[in-house]
């Protein structure tokens, strides 16, 4: 006979609500609160000294609309993101393809590879300064021996966002490397074999075979990694400031400066609204056309 | 961007804690008639052992009376404040930045020293007049000057000896510094006659701002209400450091921190800054003579500075006395010169300077400084006492930075400057 299912006793719920509830309320606290919070901002003149906050209604928004930055921001932000994640991507699984292989010194192939994450990014930042200063750079210097004239890069509102787009890049390979060779080891050998079998060859079994195996792994990157483009943030404040002449000035960077150098704490928050409705639209889009390209093995 | 997601979300946390969370800790100061402040500072290394040091030696004198000094990052510390001013329990004395004094003053919660620093033995006119402006917002003054700094002119006496060049002297003008400037350059040694930074941040407006001064000009109207600068004193100035611009004489810092490495590598021949860099120049064999100026116009060799202050925070009537009677001894003659002698940091006090054998004391400990302690006479003014000043230094740094990387003509850069920052005005004052 089979037990009914038993209801937890008062106690036993009570013991249950004690356990979840330091948790909880400090999600709620450290995490609701101020998502809450924010929005009510946006709707406030708000520069957080005074204790005056006023309600201005839309005004913050309806600023943001005809703020000739947000839209530079917008623009430097989608473009960025539109570089980053495809670049980490195709890089990280050339990488990843590459490595997944039984050769000598693999892992320490591997730790390489993965070693960008664990670098701080004010030392990639640094890095790069010094890799692409426009009069001792290593790139430039590359460059001339191609007879390629020197480029000003961080110096240059057209080059500048591109230098960030490498270093980003460069430090977020790694992460895409482990995740396709997580991925890669789940690839079947067998399919592999009865691909050859059939007559396939090795770029054909990669395309037919391998890459769709592999598309959950990319979905979850491209998420993963649009929303932390983003958000793009570190590397700007530790190379360019968001210049020159607000070139790589982003979303997030262009809020900070709102927030915390012209005390704009109201027009910050709509603008973090604005940035969350983004990434919503976008992910919401990544799913939809993702799931369509998506296989997944049961 | 790895980390952004914990700071923000930090921040956040911070600010809403601040709002939501009520004051509990307000009344704590007093304890079996004693009285405990707390001082929030950034300091660090050498400047953190002195402090504590006087610390100390303040709270053996004053039984009694305990001063506990948080440390907090200067970069982050209104912040902190306002999290804790809206929490109730702000700290009673924190080390603010000059340039947030004017969205400081609107803190209810921040004390008016101006009865204060006016009591006799004080002395507050021996503050060095940048200092006082900074610390005065619309008339009150609402901090003591914590420390002060200046920009001056900072150059490699060998790279002068190699172009054949005179070191400057206290009266050259910025015709010579444009020349000078561009017989150091010398672009097969990939070597630069001077330096600018161009992120467009404050860093990139402030060293403008004494050129304009200097050639006559003035940033705002003197009511803060319009801008000043699109006046020919202005065109002179953006018009020196394009014409260095233009013969590639300058070096361009798109980071705002290569610059110091390239000029201890000994591929700059000057700089303008501060004292500050002076301990970063080890393989350099420098000097330090003060700004050039512009012949024909009143504005001298003034220089810029950026002084910060010491902001007392109202915590009930017993423990705001403690703070001044501290602050007042922790800037007193003595212990102004105790700090200056032990950290090199120019000294916050005039007669400090006057002490006899002070400067070659300083100069032992770190060669040049003697000529940015001096310069401090060089300080005429400061920079807008306004809350709008932030924007107002994006536009200015944008207009700076157009015109050095070729982007616009100087007058077209100032026209449209003004008619932004007048926006920028008009906007916060309606």
């Amino acid at each position: 006979m089979p037990a009914a299912r038993r209801r937890p006793s008062a106690s036993e719920q009570l013991t249950g609500w004690a356990f979840v509830t330091p948790g909880a309320a400090i999600i709620i606290l450290f995490g609701a609160v101020p998502i809450v919070w924010s929005a009510v901002m946006s709707l406030q003149r708000n520069n957080l000294l005074t204790g005056k906050t006023p309600y201005v209604g839309l005004r913050n928004y309806r600023a943001l609309v005809h703020d000739p930055v947000v839209a530079q921001a917008v623009q430097h932000t989608l473009v960025y993101t539109a570089l980053f994640v495809p670049g980490t991507m195709a890089i990280g699984l050339f990488l990843a393809v590459a490595m997944n292989r039984k050769i000598r010194f693999i892992s320490l192939y591997r730790t390489a590879a993965y070693a960008t994450m664990a670098i701080s990014a004010i030392s990639e930042a640094v890095v790069f300064i010094w890799l692409f200063d426009p009069s001792y750079g290593i790139v430039n210097y590359f460059l001339s021996l191609l007879g390629i004239p020197p480029q000003q890069f961080l110096n240059s509102p057209s080059q500048a966002l591109y230098v960030i787009v490498a270093m980003t890049v460069w430090g977020w390979t790694g992460f895409a490397v482990v995740i396709y060779l997580a991925a890669l080891q789940g690839v079947p050998q067998e399919l592999l074999d009865a691909a050859a079998v059939d007559g396939a060859g090795r770029w054909t079994a990669f395309r037919r075979v391998t890459l769709p195996l592999l598309s959950p792994a990319s979905l979850f990157l491209a998420v993963w990694l649009t929303i932390n483009a983003l958000q793009l943030f570190d590397e700007v404040y530790l190379s360019t400031q968001g210049g020159p002449l607000n070139a790589t000035t982003v979303l997030v960077y262009y809020l900070y400066e709102q927030a915390f150098q012209n005390f704009n704490f109201g027009y910050a928050s709509a603008i973090a609204y604005f940035l969350f409705l983004i990434i919503l639209v976008v992910t919401a889009i990544q799913f939809r056309v993702g799931r369509r390209f998506t296989y997944y093995r049961s | 961007m790895r980390s952004h997601w914990l700071r923000i979300a930090a921040a956040c946390g911070a600010i809403a804690l601040g709002l939501t969370a009520c004051g509990s800790d307000a009344t704590s100061g007093n304890s079996g008639g004693g009285t405990t402040i707390s001082i929030w500072e950034g300091y660090t290394q050498t400047e953190a052992k002195a402090f504590a040091h006087l610390i100390s030696v303040y709270n053996k004198a004053h039984p009694g009376q305990t001063v506990n000094s948080l440390f907090v990052n200067n970069d982050n510390s209104l912040q902190k404040v306002l999290t804790a001013v809206r929490g109730g329990s702000p700290p009673d004395i924190a080390y603010l930045y000059g340039s947030w004094a004017p969205n400081v003053a609107q803190i209810p919660q921040v004390v008016n020293l101006t009865h204060v620093v006016s009591q006799p033995g004080v002395n507050w006119n021996d503050f060095w007049v940048g200092e006082r402006d900074v610390a005065t917002v619309n008339g009150k003054i609402i901090g003591v000057p914590a420390l002060v700094d200046n920009l001056a002119v900072v150059y490699n006496k060998t790279l002068f000896a190699q172009a054949g060049l005179k070191p400057p002297t206290p009266n050259w003008t910025w015709s010579e510094f444009v020349a000078d400037a561009k017989r150091l350059t010398n672009p097969a040694k990939k070597q630069f006659g001077t330096a600018y930074v161009t992120p467009g941040t404050e860093d990139s407006v402030w060293h403008w701002e004494p050129l304009l001064w200097q050639a006559g000009g003035s940033i705002l109207t003197p009511d803060n209400k319009k801008a000043a600068f699109d006046s020919p004193a202005g065109l002179q100035a953006l018009n020196t450091l394009r014409d260095m611009a233009v013969s590639h004489s300058m070096y361009f810092d798109p980071t705002d921190s290569a610059y110091t490495n390239v000029f201890n590598s000994g591929k700059i021949g000057m700089l303008v800054t501060g004292p500050w860099d002076l301990s970063v120049f080890p393989n350099v064999h420098y000097g330090v003579q003060i700004m050039p100026s512009y012949p024909g116009t009143s504005g001298g060799h003034q220089t810029i500075s950026g002084p910060d202050n010491w902001v007392i925070f109202n915590n009930g009537a017993a423990r705001t006395a403690a703070a001044e009677k501290f602050l007042l001894w922790l800037t007193a003659p003595a212990q102004v010169k105790y700090f200056s002698l032990a950290t090199g940091d120019l000294p916050i006090r005039r007669s400090v300077e006057t002490a006899p054998g002070f400067l070659a004391q300083m100069n032992k400990s770190l060669p040049g400084v003697d000529t940015f302690i001096t310069n401090l006479g060089n300080v005429r003014q400061a920079r807008p006492q306004t809350p709008t000043y932030p924007k107002v230094s994006q536009i200015l740094g944008n207009m700076v930075v157009s015109v050095l990387l070729g982007k616009s003509q100087p007058q077209a850069a100032l026209n449209s400057a003004a008619q932004q920052v007048n926006q920028a005005l008009a906007s916060s004052n309606g």
